[in-house]
């Protein structure tokens, strides 16, 4: 029997997108960004401007000058880099229940987000592609629709592996035949509710390429890779596992061989360890534990 | 007490209340090895097949690589007085994303690295669990060398290896 009506339903109970993401997601479709327009969107929130400071100050971003305000933070880091933080520390609350249906770790699915859009930064510069928070902020949300998905797939999670492990179909199949939704189409539905930009929209509604559309926009590709690389990669694996495909017609768009593969694995595990800080915007200690509580 | 054991990363022990662990293996694999007779025992999570690819980052972090990360385990446990012969030999990860064997197959050439170190020389696998699309949690408790792995988020150890 199929769930769609139940799961539709709860969506008419999301909550709003918060509000300093939802104003920073607006500026993504700009060119130019000053720094009035960001003050403007984070100075009613003084814990994400906090956020913003540490992270600036965090050895990913290598600075050696240590920031006190947000202004500094936009003259060393640029527009596009601080635009990442806003976001990233502006959508944390939207990933904090916990999403027992995919991770068994309360931050599961927030550590996979953060993987995901950091890997992105890595493939945009692997690629010599323009390196824009559009990038980021898609692999931050790909998975966004697990936040609502996760009580049905918890109900059903049995019947959803027993037809991926029988029948070799992707974990996001299983659920679309289960279910009667998967966890991208969810995204979508609440990229759409949110008034996401539509380029973010269809890169979280495709991100796993069931679709001839997919292939029409190149952030969808990068989050795609970048989502598989993070599952091969490993830590924070949710329950799903690797269970997605794999289609070698990306790897060739982009004109990746495997060597190129391994070398993105390898220099993400130092960029892994050098974001940690992200990983803790959920506030407490989990975020410098290193591995995945399976 | 766990000990875990982080990606590219190994951990020795002879401590026998210590439970060595690593965590949601993907396409990386986890080689356990331990000596019965000196309860000596080392859990190897490596991330890629050859050191080949950086023989910088080879030698900054040995554990990255297969080829760099399997001898620095055994000459370790060697250190703490484990013996070759009686090494027992567990390997568990290289799991793959589905789709044909030809493409993102990582996985797979970790484990033929594996193979093919263990094959020249002269190292049996006593037991594994390698392949499919799984994520892998591995345990290797130091007291009996008894080694187990769990399929995160199922609660029952699918298998003692």
């Amino acid at each position: 029997m199929s769930l769609v009506p139940q799961v539709l339903r709860s969506l008419k109970n999301l909550p709003p997108f918060p509000l300093v993401a939802q104003r920073a997601l607006i500026l993504l479709n700009k060119p130019e960004v000053s720094i009035q327009e960001l003050v403007e969107v984070v100075k009613f929130d003084p814990a994400v401007t906090a956020n913003i400071l540490r992270i600036s100050n965090s050895a990913y971003f290598g600075l050696r000058r240590e920031i006190h305000s947000l202004h500094q933070a936009l003259l060393l880091l640029g527009t596009q880099e601080l635009l990442k933080i806003v976001i990233a520390s502006g959508a944390t609350r939207v990933f904090s229940a916990p999403t027992p249906g995919y991770f068994t770790e309360r931050q599961g699915l927030w550590r996979h987000s953060v993987s995901c859009a950091l890997m992105v930064d890595l493939l945009t510069r692997e690629l010599s592609l323009p390196d824009q928070a559009t990038g980021f902020t898609a692999g931050l949300m790909h998975d966004i629709g697990k936040v609502v998905l996760s009580l049905f797939v918890e109900q059903k999670f049995h019947e959803i592996m027993h037809l991926v492990e029988q029948q070799g179909v992707s974990f996001q199949a299983a659920e679309k035949t289960v279910l009667g939704v998967d966890h991208a189409e969810m995204g979508g539905e609440m990229a759409r509710m949110w008034d996401f930009p539509d380029r973010l929209r269809l890169a979280i509604t495709y991100h796993h390429l069931d679709r001839p559309e997919a292939y029409t926009d190149d952030l969808t590709l990068l989050v795609y890779l970048a989502d598989i690389l993070v599952m091969m990669f490993g830590q924070d694996l949710g329950m799903d596992g690797l269970a997605y495909t794999g289609y070698p017609e990306v790897l060739r768009h982009f004109h990746l061989r495997e060597k190129n593969l391994q070398r993105i694995l390898m220099q993400f595990g130092s960029a892994w360890d050098e974001a940690q800080i992200f990983f803790g915007l959920m506030g407490n200690q989990d975020g410098v534990q290193r591995a995945n509580r399976g | 007490m766990q000990i875990v054991v982080g990606v590219a990363d190994m951990k020795i022990s002879n401590q026998p209340q210590q439970l060595v662990v690593t965590h949601a293996l993907g396409s990386c694999i986890g080689v356990a090895v331990y000596d019965p007779h000196v309860k000596v025992g080392g859990l190897l999570h490596y991330m890629l097949p050859e050191s080949s690819l950086d023989e910088e980052k080879g030698r900054q972090n040995p554990y990255m690589f297969a080829d760099t990360g399997i001898p620095q385990l055994f000459r370790e446990c060697y250190k703490l007085g484990a013996q070759k012969q009686r090494m027992l030999v567990k390997v568990a990860g290289g799991s793959q994303v589905l789709g044909g064997p030809e493409h993102f197959n990582i996985g797979r050439r970790n484990y033929a690295a594996l193979r093919k170190i263990f094959l020249k020389n002269n190292v049996l696998i006593d037991n594994e669990d390698v392949g499919g699309s799984k994520a892998r949690t591995m345990y290797l408790e130091i007291s009996s060398g008894r080694v187990w792995v769990k399929i995160i988020g199922q609660n029952q150890v699918i298998k003692d290896l």
